[in-house]
């Protein structure tokens, strides 16, 4: 890696129970970058979050953080909690605790800005004279006025309303090109967590599965005999794998492993040939790439062409695409 | 039935003229309540925050045993306090019986269990996220502490009401502590059961009356306050 890095775990592990376990086998987070991490409800994305934050312990394995000092991190929870004082306060703690005195006030009020919340319009307003979308505005501005060397949000747009989730989105994508804040960060949104990290990783089951942009496919797989195997989709189209370890095993199929044809292609080698409309295209955030989402079968599949290839196809939402992949470019966990 | 008329006549006769007598019970009600209030407020306050705040192995049982002392009786502590403080007793030297510090370290002794108990319940109420919250925002050590504090504090309001409450209402140990001495060691209630035992009903129930008021200022005094923070 060719930047420095902040955080280094290996052989991390956290149990609750015998329910979840949380096994990180090696990540490293460089300073400054910005990593998003997607995964479903239970899948430990919070749990790596607040290790991350130094508000869990771990079970086994090592954390290396080589930022100044762990008072440089700061955490926005999902159900973020104000104290019960005025939004002043609340913005200034970090401040206060921090024994930093000087501007004290420009610095709340250029915090609260930011979070399109007139100063002098909140500033003196109670904890509980909030909307629910003000308080987790003013929760983010607590955190962003420490300019901490580490940023981590828990879905910071989840529980708002859609006015303040735009301003919230637009104050991290602003704040991260002004200060090169190390940000770490999961949300339902995969669009805008592509448009402000660097990468996406995706978790699942407590393990980091890849990258976000990745496509889960889940069984039951029926031996076909040979070594291949199948699963029926919702359609009766079929997806074929190699040597899945089980029937209800989970596959990774890459996105860039995926093939787009505006016509059904025959006589080719691969495999899976699924029939499909496209949903949508944008932008990667590397730039030179464009993502697609391709509803196939019933299920959802992210493809990743180039500008060129999408140019050459017509590619444009609501065309009937195919897409093909090879069976044995789908990797098990 | 006329005495309880008279009785209301009366409080605001005493209230009015400024009856010296009347004035120097509620002064003295005042003193030894507030002097009392402070000590368990200085004692109670670290040791609840830390049955609260802190988990180890036995805190169920003594949270449980300072839960049972809120039903202490007054004439308990009275009796107790009498054997340590009274000549031949252990303390007997420091010459508190029958004083206004005698009376306010057996009040004391009474309240600090209500003061312990409720600031454990106030801060073990604060919500779960909050501590995370604090940490993450960079407070450490007493920052921690006196933000949890802060946190609480319309709880902890609520502790010092309902000790003062109770310090202010009691008649056990001031009689057994204090004698009930005119000028000196007399308090509202000692007064009354004084007045009650000569059949003076009606200066009973002005003192009653005036009693109520100075609870009722006290109250109104927190509730001003809560309003504020």
């Amino acid at each position: 890696m060719a930047e420095e890095t902040i955080y280094r775990l290996q052989q991390v592990v956290r149990a609750y129970g015998t329910d979840f376990r949380l096994h990180i086998h090696d990540l490293y987070i460089g300073k400054g970058e910005s990593v998003g991490i997607v995964g479903h409800n239970g899948s430990g994305k919070s749990t790596l979050l607040r290790i991350l934050a130094f508000l869990d312990r771990v079970d086994e394995g090592e954390i290396i953080f080589s930022g100044s000092s762990d008072r440089e991190i700061t955490m926005l929870l999902q159900h973020p909690y104000l104290f019960k004082r005025t939004v002043f306060e609340n913005v200034a703690f970090g401040l206060k605790v921090r024994q930093k005195r000087e501007m004290v006030k420009d610095r709340v009020r250029d915090s609260l800005a930011l979070m399109g919340l007139r100063p002098a319009q909140f500033m003196h307003r109670r904890w509980l004279e909030l909307s629910g979308g003000e308080a987790q505005r003013v929760a983010l501005a607590a955190r962003l006025v420490i300019n901490p060397e580490v940023l981590i949000l828990d879905e910071p747009t989840a529980n708002v309303d859609q006015h303040s989730a735009a301003l919230i989105k637009n104050a991290i994508l602003q704040y991260r090109k002004k200060y090169n804040t190390t940000l770490v960060m999961t949300s339902h949104d995969i669009i805008w967590l592509n448009s402000v990290s660097d990468r996406v990783m995706r978790m699942h089951n407590g393990r980091i599965i890849g990258r976000g942009t990745d496509n889960l496919l889940h069984g039951p797989w029926e031996d076909e005999g040979e070594g291949l195997w199948r699963r029926v989709l919702p359609d009766g189209q079929y997806i074929h794998a190699v040597h899945p370890p089980h029937s209800d095993a989970f596959g990774v199929l890459n996105s860039s492993n995926i093939m787009l044809s505006t016509g059904r292609p025959d006589h080719i080698s691969a495999q899976n040939v699924l029939g499909g409309q496209l949903l949508s295209m944008s932008s990667e955030h590397s730039g030179d790439r464009v993502r697609v989402e391709v509803h196939a079968g019933g299920l959802l599949f992210s493809c990743s062409v180039t500008h060129h290839a999408a140019d050459t196809l017509k590619l444009l939402p609501g065309k009937d695409v195919w897409i093909l992949f090879k069976a044995s470019s789908i990797v098990w966990y | 039935m006329d005495y309880i008329a008279q009785g209301f006549m009366q409080a605001v006769k005493l209230l009015v003229s400024g009856d010296p007598e009347t004035y120097s019970a509620v002064f003295t009600t005042v003193k030894v309540s507030s002097l009392s209030i402070a000590a368990s407020l200085a004692l109670g306050i670290p040791v609840g925050f830390f049955l609260g705040y802190c988990r180890f192995t036995g805190e169920r049982q003594l949270r449980a045993v300072f839960d049972t002392l809120l039903a202490l009786p007054t004439v308990v502590v009275g009796l107790f306090i009498y054997a340590l403080i009274s000549r031949r007793g252990p303390l007997g030297r420091y010459g508190l019986l029958f004083t206004i510090p005698g009376i306010a370290v057996a009040q004391t002794v009474l309240v600090l269990p209500i003061v312990i108990s409720l600031t454990a319940t106030a801060i073990e109420n604060i919500d779960e996220r909050f501590r995370n919250t604090v940490s993450t925002l960079g407070a450490r050590g007493w920052q921690l502490v006196t933000a949890s504090l802060v946190e609480s504090r319309h709880a902890m309001l609520a502790a010092v009401v309902t000790a003062y409450g109770r310090a202010i209402s009691e008649v056990g140990i001031s009689m057994m502590i204090g004698g009930n001495i005119k000028w000196h060691t007399r308090t509202i209630t000692t007064a009354i059961a004084l007045e009650t035992g000569k059949g003076q009903f009606s200066m009973g129930i002005a003192l009653g009356i005036i009693l109520l008021l100075l609870a009722f200022l006290v109250n109104a005094l927190l509730i001003f306050l809560r309003r504020r923070i």
